[in-house]
């Protein structure tokens, strides 16, 4: 297992939302999972590999986000990847979009010298009462 | 047709006055489409471009107030009854984004603006999808809906014609307008059309069972919907619902 899981995965969620969060770098976030096996499950929505990642990335109608973590999770995985549970709240930059809660979970994988996204899980925080 | 005209909201309506409630109906609408088709301007200007939108965040849900006064026409078409009505006007305040509402937003919905941009093309196939979901969810599978194209002001960027909009709205059999929330044009005309669909659909329904909220509930804080309808053996949600309070 690797002992700096802990410094990777945070490290990585930092990573990753700067790209994200930034509407004209957003569909290069997909570069980041790996081409044939990732998995996202996007609001239940079910998408496999870099291409199918990227068209939903350049498809999903959000501008800059603004992004708060209240907690990042990490766990080593045996073959030496990292499980990531983030917590946190998100705003779409433009004035009538408000505040939402969300939760996303990442599964990374190594490859060579660095990781691959292999698993992503996203879901707003809402409820239903 | 029915007519509304507006009443002076006392400040602070919908709060404080729970034992008595000062109107006869709390009828509770929702604004539905694409991210960008204007659903939040519509309201916005709806409500006299009043900020008093309140946000439930662990819903997601965004909604707004105001008071009208709904006349009925009487049978021989003069002289009907008037009631105060409590109009809550139900936005997604951008979870719509992500394509997924929640179902406590349909949740005791009684009628249901569905809007698209007249200047995006995609808005307006979205309206199908939306559509399902609103049967999907909704408390009936033939909610009242009214269809506006809303942007009318940005008519030289139109891309979705009239007719072809109203082929659609005529297909389903909801009445369809062309607003402009940035102007005004048509959206009262559009919310008080959606009003007198759902009064007069709540006129008719004798079994109160088949619409969600019913009649007055003097009770309405969000989440703490009664689900209980104030049930009338006479069939009518008669002027006892204000006159001697609701017992909800």
């Amino acid at each position: 297992m690797n002992p700096n899981f802990d410094a990777i995965g945070k490290h990585f969620v930092h990573h990753y939302y700067s790209v994200f969060d930034e509407k004209s770098k957003r569909e290069t976030a997909a570069e980041m999972y790996h081409p044939t096996e990732a998995l996202l499950t996007f609001e239940g929505q079910q998408f496999q590999g870099v291409g199918a990642i990227k068209e939903k990335m350049k498809a999903i109608p959000l501008d800059n986000m603004a992004r708060q973590f209240t907690t990042i999770d990490c766990q080593p995985t045996v073959d030496g990847g990292v499980l990531v549970t983030v917590i946190g709240q998100l705003k779409n930059c433009s004035e009538n979009d408000k505040v939402m809660g969300f939760t996303q979970t990442f599964i990374l994988k190594p490859s060579n010298s660095s990781f691959f996204i292999h698993h992503d899980i996203f879901r707003l925080a809402l409820h239903d009462c | 047709m029915g007519e509304v005209s507006e009443r002076v909201a006392s400040p602070g309506a919908g709060g404080g006055n729970t034992s008595h409630a000062d109107y006869d109906y709390l009828i509770k609408l929702l604004a539905l489409g694409d991210s960008g088709v204007g659903k939040t301007s519509l309201l916005y200007q709806y409500t006299d471009n009043v900020f008093n939108g309140k946000f439930i965040s662990t819903v997601g849900i965004d909604f707004r107030e105001k008071r009208v006064v709904h006349k009925t026409p009487g049978v021989d078409g003069s002289g009907g009854r008037s009631h105060r009505v409590h109009l809550q006007l139900w936005d997604t305040a951008g979870q719509e984004r992500f394509r997924s509402l929640t179902t406590a937003f349909f949740r005791d919905a009684m009628g249901f603006l569905l809007l698209f941009d007249l200047t995006n093309e995609d808005s307006f196939i979205s309206t199908r999808d939306w559509l399902t979901q609103l049967q999907t969810h909704a408390y009936c599978e033939n909610p009242d809906v009214v269809l506006c194209g809303n942007k009318t002001d940005l008519e030289d960027d139109r891309r979705v014609s009239e007719e072809r909009a109203r082929e659609m709205a005529d297909k389903f059999g909801f009445p369809y307008f062309e607003t402009s929330a940035a102007t005004g044009q048509n959206v009262t005309r559009a919310v008080n059309c959606l009003l007198d669909l759902v009064m007069s659909r709540m006129e008719k329904c004798l079994d109160s069972t088949k619409l969600p909220g019913g009649a007055n509930g003097s009770n309405h804080r969000l989440g703490k919907h009664h689900h209980h309808q104030n049930k009338t053996s006479s069939g009518g949600y008669g002027d006892a619902a204000g006159g001697d309070g609701c017992q909800c």
